[in-house]
């Protein structure tokens, strides 16, 4: 290559390496974290989440139906099917990093398996409106049945 | 030329990653139950030491490049733009 600057430029050429090289990193750190946290564990319990103005109701498998509140066993996995019934929400179990959007005429799922017993906010994170604020609902987490 | 180079470069890129993606996506064995708040969390706090770092690098050259190359400092030379009777 023809040199105009009358300087050596391979510091540039390491910058530039560097920075790909980090890119790279990153998104391979990120994607496989995606992967990792995408895939759901096989009879991972399916429950149907409807964000609607302002509350969330919860369909278990065997159809028990819950508003505002849910029920979940420690070391099960569950499935959450999010659907919405008017405009965009998010549901989210912040301590269970569990974030995931509502979505009229869409069905978006995120998984999560509760480790320890114990009760979590459960809130909407998109605003929906005049009550978005107060959209919210606990999760219990209880000991297994069985 | 070089043109033609970035364009085949950005399609191969584009071409690429989607392939790789759908190679190594997860397949249908069972998962083991992982904990996302370990993972997420894990993520963010390493992503979050790289951003720092590169910005310290990156602030520290920049703070360095203008303290060596003012035109007070002692090694400074006067380049060919701005005339030789420094």
């Amino acid at each position: 290559m023809v040199k105009l600057s009358g300087h050596s430029n391979w510091p540039e050429w390491i910058y530039v390496a560097v920075v790909i090289a980090l890119m790279c990193w990153v998104g391979a750190e990120a994607w496989n974290a995606e992967r990792l946290v995408e895939h759901v564990p096989e009879g991972a319990e399916i429950i149907i989440v409807t964000g609607q103005q302002w509350f969330w109701t919860f369909e278990h498998e065997d159809g028990t139906k819950e508003i505002g509140e849910l029920h979940v066993e420690v070391g099960k996995a569950y499935k959450f099917e999010i659907h919405s019934k008017d405009v965009n929400h998010s549901f989210n179990i912040h301590d269970y990093v569990v974030l995931m959007d509502a979505i009229p005429g869409r069905i978006n799922t995120v998984w999560f398996a509760p480790t320890d017993v114990g009760t979590h906010d459960i809130q909407c994170r998109e605003y929906c409106g005049l009550i978005h604020y107060n959209m919210r609902g606990t999760l219990y987490v209880e000991e297994p049945s069985t | 030329m070089n043109g033609i180079i970035v364009l085949f470069l950005a399609l191969a890129v584009l071409v690429i990653v989607p392939a790789v993606d759908l190679a190594f996506a997860a397949g249908d064995e069972p998962a083991e139950y992982v904990d996302r708040r370990v993972i997420i969390w894990n993520l963010f706090f390493r992503l979050m030491t790289v951003a720092f770092v590169v910005g310290a690098v990156v602030s520290g050259t920049i703070i360095w490049q203008v303290w060596r190359f003012r035109e007070s400092h002692p090694k400074a030379k006067p380049t060919p733009y701005e005339g030789t009777d420094w």
